[in-house]
């Protein structure tokens, strides 16, 4: 069935990064604010709030968030939801608010999520994160975060010939990207040979080839297509969406060189929206390691399995490319405080499809897909988006 | 009149150096890690099995930042191995040189051993048969 009556009238993201002083609803508070009252919508329209966040528990020593951050923001009453799938959490609770407007329940509703990473020790974030992956058939062995998408990597590079450089260069466009976005954490480019500096993490990834530990937040405001028109000139449809999982254990997994989640939800996406992979303009991926980018631009049909890294060589997914990745950044530059990262990439397809993207605006922006991805790619949940007037 | 097999017994055969695999009692599946049923055939009936302890290196990665409790242990090796039997299982990678790990091929024939890292935890390994 396809969507009818999901908009996306507004998106903002706060600056991602190491925002020192402030803490997990402040943050918070700051992407809801520019997304509603700072959009010219109030808040007293917001009829629920779906809320995205990983892990706050071990990063900030607290639980039952969604109430706490909503009442922050000012928006005490609501009904506030907390949504969790690791580095998925943003668009799962996107998801939930497609459906809350889908079904009629609301006209308007919240989509915001938020992570506070840096206020722990790097040795505890990446106990954190590890939370997401299997603990006791996998991460009980040493295996980590870094490691899984090594493992990719190596199945990927003898199966296709996929080079340490290939990866390298996803690093490299990430940074050129992200040296245009004044929100990003990283606003450097870097030279491939930087990139390539071999201090491994988990071999063959290296430090250039891993997302940072990040704060920030971001919020979108979703209505129905009788309310858009009265937020904006330019709402953006999301006209497809599916969900999908997969086995926490890579050594379950059929394939290491696709992630399969990211195959069904692309699938389940393209035939809710009636489209394909040659209609969309370009594409936001999460590029939590560079192999990932380069997996997920097959699995999302952009690319033949094993023709990514020709695509990036080539410069098709460059901003000015002809198939645009990331053309913000991503995660890899623009930072990736977990849960926040779904929500964040709605509000870059948001940002670009209405032409509003700055030094980063891709020169076609009818229509986008997003495939954001939790953990080893256990969830994967991608929504496709066309600008209502395209 | 068989117990259902459990993930702690299955953890306690891997730290008394004798690796059990899960067998489907409907259509003979070996499984390993544990799951809670056949992803054959569907049969929820499952039973402890040994397996030959031969197999193959599917993909491994080297690590070499961890998490604090394996920290002194890196670099160390991380592997995907499948059994004969069919299953996969994510393993140690032991008898190989971690800071050459160009010079490990994949598809090698392994065979199953164990190691004892520092905390005095034993994991299942494979080293080249
Ligand atoms: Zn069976």
């Amino acid at each position: 069935m396809p969507l009818r009556e999901t908009n996306i009238v507004s998106g903002a993201q706060t600056k991602f990064g190491k925002l020192e002083g402030l803490t997990l609803r402040e943050i918070f508070a700051e992407a809801v604010d520019k997304a509603t009252v700072g959009a010219g919508i109030p808040k007293e329209d917001i009829q629920a709030a779906f809320i995205g966040t990983f892990i706050p528990e071990m990063l900030v020593h607290q639980g039952h968030t969604a109430p706490l951050l909503a009442d922050y923001a000012g928006l005490r009453g609501l009904p506030a939801t907390r949504h969790e799938a690791a580095c998925a959490s943003g668009a799962t609770a996107l998801r939930a608010g497609i459906m809350a407007i889908e079904s009629g329940l609301y006209d308007t509703v919240l989509v915001a999520a938020a992570e506070k990473m840096t206020s722990v020790s790097t040795n505890r974030a990446t106990e954190a994160l590890a939370a997401a992956a299997d603990d006791e058939f996998e991460s009980s062995m040493g295996l980590t975060f870094p490691g899984v998408f090594a493992i990719a990597a190596v199945a990927h590079m003898q199966e296709y010939g996929t080079t340490e450089e290939d990866m390298a260069l996803v690093a490299v466009k990430a940074h050129r990207n992200a040296a245009k976005n004044p929100l990003a954490q990283f606003q450097k480019e870097i030279s491939l040979e930087k990139a390539m500096t071999p201090r491994y993490i988990a071999w063959p990834l290296k430090l250039f080839d891993c997302s940072p530990i990040s704060d920030g937040a971001a919020a979108i405001v979703l209505t129905n297509n009788e309310r858009a028109k009265q937020y904006t000139d330019t709402p953006v449809k999301i006209v497809g969406t599916g969900q999908a999982s997969a086995s926490m254990n890579l050594c379950d997994r059929t394939s290491l060189t696709s992630f399969e989640a990211s195959v069904r939800a692309s699938r389940i996406a393209y035939d809710m929206a009636g489209l394909t992979p040659k209609d969309m303009d370009f594409a936001v991926v999460h590029d939590c390691f560079t192999i990932a980018e380069i997996i997920a631009s097959e699995d999302i049909g952009f690319f033949k399995p094993g023709e990514g890294a020709k695509a990036v060589r080539e410069g098709v997914t460059a901003l000015d490319g002809s198939k645009p990745i990331n053309p913000m950044g991503g995660l890899k530059a623009v930072g990736h405080p977990v849960g926040a990262t779904g929500v964040k990439q709605a509000v870059v397809l948001y940002r670009e499809l209405i032409g509003e993207a700055g030094a980063n605006q891709v020169p076609n922006h009818n229509t986008a897909i997003m495939h954001n991805f939790g953990g080893t790619g256990a969830t994967c949940v991608v929504n496709i988006m066309r600008r209502a007037d395209a | 009149m068989s117990e259902r097999p459990t993930i702690e017994q299955y953890q306690q055969y891997i730290q008394d150096n004798d690796f059990h695999a899960l067998k489907c009692k409907s259509c003979g599946a070996v499984i390993a890690p544990p799951k809670g049923m056949c992803y054959s055939c569907g049969g929820t009936d499952l039973e402890w099995t040994t397996v030959s302890g031969k197999g193959k290196l599917v993909s491994f990665t080297v690590i070499h930042i961890a998490a604090e409790e394996f920290q002194d242990e890196t670099p160390y090796f991380v592997a995907i191995v499948e059994l004969d039997e069919g299953t996969r299982i994510t393993a140690r990678l032991l008898g190989l040189d971690p800071t050459q790990p160009e010079k490990v091929k994949l598809g090698m024939p392994l065979k199953i051993d164990y190691e004892t890292g520092k905390s005095g935890k034993v994991y299942i390994g494979f080293r080249p048969a």
